[in-house]
């Protein structure tokens, strides 16, 4: 899609999942990580209808359970005792900071898989070499070479399997060693083969000043006014968390879980933050959506 | 307009006691198109990377390079990373960039051109060569010919002068050459872009080139238009000329140098004067005794569920102590058949027979593989410690290992690193490791990519030897003229089925456009069609020269 | 247009500044404070690192080294538990010192996470291999390194260390307090997986670290490059 959430400039995106992740582990309250849960997944199915997520979701419900059952076990702090187990009593307000913390963890991994969505490694190098130039040019240069080395430790592979030397059976031991062994070939042949890398990259000037940058991505209209949304949207979540409005009391008393006063403003900030990509994309679904119905 | 030129060049790498290039004086005029040869060792190499000053090349110089009647220190450096443009021998390892559209740019943010600048230059280009579709795709992804297409126009970006190539072709496929060559005098014609080419294939380049030059031993032999150089290398370097000319000078007493045919047009001009009968009438072999060591029975095969089957419904009869040669283009299954054959993967579907028994996966043990590149074979630090780990597990004695070692002529190196080793070493040296094991059949992939001539020749009478021990060869391979010399049949691959398997004379006299220049020069003429040289030397019998010959 | 760089420096800012006027953050999230406290030790490599002027057969070097240390997970995917990223980042680190050591292992762990999937994990993960490498290259000329036992109980305890520092990311997003108790439950649960890493590295850097450092030592020396870490 040309215009959608993924079109806006990388250093706003940046700022969203900054400002989302710092969301997250701020605003320790039932109801806000609840909504910011169902919104990070409701992203993840405008963006790519969830396939990516479908690719976590074992390791996100592996760690929720965990961190689910395990909190109450060693957060002994609580008024209410629920029921008592091997002598040992869980509360109420340990099994709902388990809750909040198994929430605030599949969030920020539900948040990942759209980072990784968005985020391709070319926007994510972009503003990398902003910061760190040459540090950057070695990631490209990496990255250039992970596809041919993998390639390459295939061959090697099957060449050496047909001298016999293989990494199927035998010994855990001779396993790894012959892998081992394998990388030990794929290094000395690609550091030899890599001066020609280094060659073609003098010859086409690399070292003599200072490089420039493509602008791949130019800072347009729709980015400041993302700009100055993020900012206002993150400064309420930021006032809210300070004055305590979107946070839980657990301890010394478990505040009640409903709602109340400004706290509803705030999660209606909080709530607009996560979910900017949901209205930049489906503005874009619903005007295609319309310029069909007209053709 | 003299662009450059070298006067009185020696060059000496360190820690060697010979001079690399000695006394090299030799000019490059505006619009040339300079093709440098000479055999592998002759400092041709060296010579294009002095001319490329962000090389650096390390060793000791005297005498001076001058571009533009400048010397090129005095240039701005720059200038000259612009002005003089080089493009390598291997299309993978030129690439720094995983993206297409990174690679463009790659020089030009090397040299700090502005976004608008590099917009519209890509722009260009992209049109020029055609290659939209490339544009968003991975590097990793292209074909070798795409490749080094996109090497170029990196390049070219950079507006160049002048366009050094080191071999650009020699890694590539024929029909992706001949693309490359072809899109060179394009650039040579349209662009005025003056050329230097080091290649050692010169069929396409006669009719390329205004101006070749030929190095021996660091020396410049001659420095010639191509029409002079032909007659030059008549004299004693045949293995350089295109088969057309060879075949002239086989069969002509007194050559005369406007006469040399460098191609198939001049060739079957040239013949047509001529009448020639076939001495050996009753050519029919004598039947060989069909003894099949190795038969494979309606193979299916694909790499996953949903990808398309790479090999379909394939058949193969190798037979015993014969060398098969499987021809066909990019894409056909020529490797997966390979390892196949190998017992690297299993058909989902077919049938193998060995020695005429049923078996589910050939047995590796029974099988050499040659790596197309041979610096894949060894994993220890010498020669000597490999061959000795491998005569260990495959209980050989240290006096078969020696003989083997005396056979390749490998005596005094065998205490060096393998990465040490010249090209035709190192494959002699892998031949012996796999000859330690004992196998039956030996598998060679592509193995004559990237040699000279003579390197070529030395390698098949390496292969004739190990054949004379009883191993049967199969090799997969683009190289036509390399299968027509040497092979005994050849077999056809297309769209994952063998289509088919002659002996090879027949297999090349019965293609049109798959096989030799020889035979595109003399099929459907009135002399007897063959196939090589060395054929036409043994059948062809000259009546006389008719009175209309030119 | 804009200046581009000019907004990322005041995003960046006004993220501190938010920082420091909100001190409950610095309070609450001492481990989210403690990680950008050890990036900021690291920072003034990184900045000298991007000053230094580096041939580009020294940048492909690194490059080689890096997507090494990326790749080499995949033939050993049959043999789930060893993991030998970590001993190609050691030997890179011996041979070519601290800094190149911190940026090979940064960047294997970047780029292996660009292919996978990057998750909360990727920072400490980029912190640990770079440490790990960074402080192998500071010690590579001392006896720590040179002496085999020391650099096998140096690949023991990376290895340990490893998994702890990875486990972490679980306990900064709010899993507790740091109390030893969660740290045990979160280490015990991994602990076979950390003992196999630290046993990996000692099974390659005893039969493999002499060789792989002589051979980039020899490359090294035969193409000139990284000269000054020499004379330092």
């Amino acid at each position: 899609m040309l215009r959608g959430f993924r079109s806006f400039h990388p250093l706003v995106l940046l700022l969203y999942y900054i400002a989302v992740i710092a969301g997250l582990m701020l605003n320790q309250h039932p109801i806000f990580l609840t909504a910011a849960f169902l919104s990070i997944i409701f992203v993840n199915l405008i963006l790519d209808k969830g396939i990516e997520l479908n690719k976590w979701k074992y390791m996100i419900i592996f760690l929720d359970l965990f961190v689910f059952v395990f909190t109450p076990v060693f957060n002994q702090q609580g008024n209410i005792v629920l029921f008592e187990l091997f002598s040992r009593a869980f509360y109420l307000e340990a099994v709902i900071q388990g809750a909040m913390i198994a929430l605030t963890l599949s969030g920020i991994l539900a948040l990942f898989t759209t980072f990784n969505i968005v985020m391709t490694p070319d926007k994510f190098l972009y503003l990398f070499s902003k910061f760190f130039p040459k540090w950057a040019l070695i990631l490209m240069l990496a990255l250039r070479f992970m596809p041919l080395f993998r390639k390459r430790l295939a061959d090697i592979q099957d060449v050496q399997e047909m001298k016999g030397v293989s990494m199927k059976d035998g010994k855990l031991r001779d396993k790894a060693q012959n892998g081992m062994l394998f990388l030990q070939i794929l290094l000395t042949y690609s550091l030899e083969e890599a001066m020609q890398t280094a060659d073609s990259m003098s010859a086409r000037g690399y070292g003599l000043q200072k490089r420039s940058q493509y602008k791949a991505y130019r800072w347009k209209s729709r980015d400041w006014s993302m700009l100055i949304l993020l900012f206002f949207l993150s400064l309420s979540t930021l006032i809210g968390w300070q004055s305590n409005k979107t946070i839980l009391t657990l301890t010394p008393e478990l505040e009640s879980i409903l709602l109340q006063g400004y706290s509803w403003f705030y999660l209606l900030g909080w709530f607009l933050l996560i979910s900017l990509p949901i209205w930049t994309e489906g503005k874009e679904v619903i005007k295609w959506n319309f310029y069909q119905r007209e053709i | 307009m003299e662009l450059l030129s070298t006067r009185n060049l020696n060059f000496t790498y360190p820690n060697s006691s010979e001079q690399a290039l000695t006394d090299i004086n030799f000019t490059v005029h505006e619009g040339d198109f300079v093709v440098i040869c000479g055999p592998s060792g002759s400092g041709k190499s060296t010579l294009i990377r002095l001319m490329k000053q962000e090389l650096n090349l390390h060793g000791t110089r005297s005498g001076e390079i001058y571009y533009q009647e400048t010397p090129l220190e005095e240039h701005n450096p720059i200038t000259l990373a612009k002005d003089i443009g080089m493009v390598f021998q291997d299309p993978e390892n030129q690439i720094v960039m995983s993206n297409v559209m990174d690679e463009l740019l790659f020089g030009m943010e090397n040299l700090g051109f502005s976004t608008n600048e590099m917009r519209k230059k890509t722009a260009e280009i992209v049109h020029y060569f055609g290659f939209n579709h490339l544009l968003q795709q991975d590097t990793s992804e292209l074909s070798g010919g795409e490749k080094q297409q996109i090497n170029l126009a990196s390049v070219l970006l950079l507006d160049p002068k002048i366009l050094i190539l080191d071999e650009p072709t020699a890694q590539l496929d024929p029909i992706a050459a001949k693309d490359f060559m072809y899109l060179l005098k394009q650039l040579n014609d349209e662009l005025g872009i003056t050329i230097i080419i080091v290649e050692h294939r010169l069929n396409e380049l006669f009719s390329l080139a205004n101006q070749i030059v030929m190095l021996e031993q660091g020396r410049i032999k001659f420095s010639q238009n191509p029409r002079k150089a032909l007659s030059l290398l008549a004299e004693n370097m045949t293995t350089y000329l295109p088969e057309a000319s060879q075949l002239y000078l086989t069969f002509t007493s007194s050559p005369e140098i406007s006469d040399i045919p460098s191609n198939v047009k001049e060739a079957k001009h040239w013949l047509n004067g001529l009448d020639i009968t076939s001495n050996q009438t009753q050519q029919e072999e004598q039947v060989k005794p069909e003894k099949p060591l190795l038969e494979l029975k309606e193979i299916d095969f694909s790499y996953s569920k949903h990808t398309k089957p790479v090999l379909n419904n394939l058949s193969l009869t190798v037979q015993d102590s014969e060398w098969l040669a499987i021809l066909g283009g990019n894409g056909t299954g020529k490797s997966t058949l390979l390892k196949i054959i190998a017992g690297l993967l299993t058909a989902q579907h077919g049938k193998i027979r060995y020695k005429g028994k049923k078996v589910k996966q050939m047995n590796r043990k029974f099988i050499g593989y040659l790596p197309q590149n041979p610096k894949l074979y060894f994993l220890h630090e010498t020669l000597k410690d490999e061959y000795d780990a491998l005569a260990e597990k495959h209980g050989k004695s240290e006096t078969e290992v020696q003989t083997l070692v005396k056979e390749f002529q490998l005596e005094a190196l065998i205490d060096r690193h393998p990465y040490d080793l010249s090209g035709g070493e190192l494959q002699r040296a892998a031949l012996v490791g796999i000859l330690i094991g004992n196998p039956q059949i030996l598998l060679l992939d592509e193995p004559t990519k990237g040699m000279d001539p003579a390197f070529k020749e030395e390698f098949a009478s390496i292969i004739q030897t190990v054949k004379h021990t009883g191993v049967t060869i199969i090799m997969v391979t683009h190289d036509v003229e390399f299968a027509a010399k040497h092979v005994t049949r050849c077999s056809m691959l297309f769209q994952g089925e063998v289509i088919v398997t002659e002996d090879t004379n027949a297999f090349f006299k019965d293609n049109d456009y798959y096989t030799t220049m020889i035979n595109r020069i003399t099929k459907d003429s009135h002399v007897p069609a063959v196939v090589t040289v060395e054929e036409a030397k043994m059948s062809w019998q000259m009546k006389k020269v008719l009175p209309s010959s030119v | 247009m804009a200046n581009e760089k000019g907004i990322t420096v005041i995003g960046v800012a006004i993220f501190f500044l938010l920082l420091i006027f909100f001190p409950k953050f610095i309070i609450q999230h001492y481990l989210l404070i403690s990680i950008l406290f050890i990036i900021a030790i690291l920072l003034p490599s990184i900045i000298r690192f991007s000053r230094k002027n580096m041939t580009s057969r020294e940048m492909v070097m690194l490059a080689v080294l890096a997507a090494i240390a990326g790749v080499s997970r995949i033939p050993f995917a049959p043999l789930p538990s060893v993991q030998p990223t970590t001993f190609v980042i050691i030997a890179s680190a011996i041979a070519l010192g601290p800094q190149s050591g911190l940026v090979i292992g940064a960047s294997a762990a970047l780029i292996s996470n660009m292919v996978l999937g990057q998750g909360p994990w990727t920072p400490w993960q980029m912190v640990c291999w770079g440490m790990a490498g960074f402080i192998a290259g500071l010690l590579a000329k001392t006896f720590f390194m040179k002496r085999m036992t020391w650099r096998l109980i140096y690949g023991f305890i990376i290895g340990f260390i490893f998994g702890w520092v990875m486990n972490m990311w679980i306990l900064f997003s709010g899993f507790g307090d740091l109390t030893l108790e969660t740290f045990i439950l979160l280490n015990t649960q991994s602990f076979y997986f950390d003992l196999a890493h630290a046993l990996s590295n000692v099974f390659f850097l005893f039969l493999f670290s002499t060789i792989w450092i002589k051979i980039l030592n020899r490359f090294k020396e035969k193409y000139g490059m990284f000269q000054e870490n020499r004379k330092e």
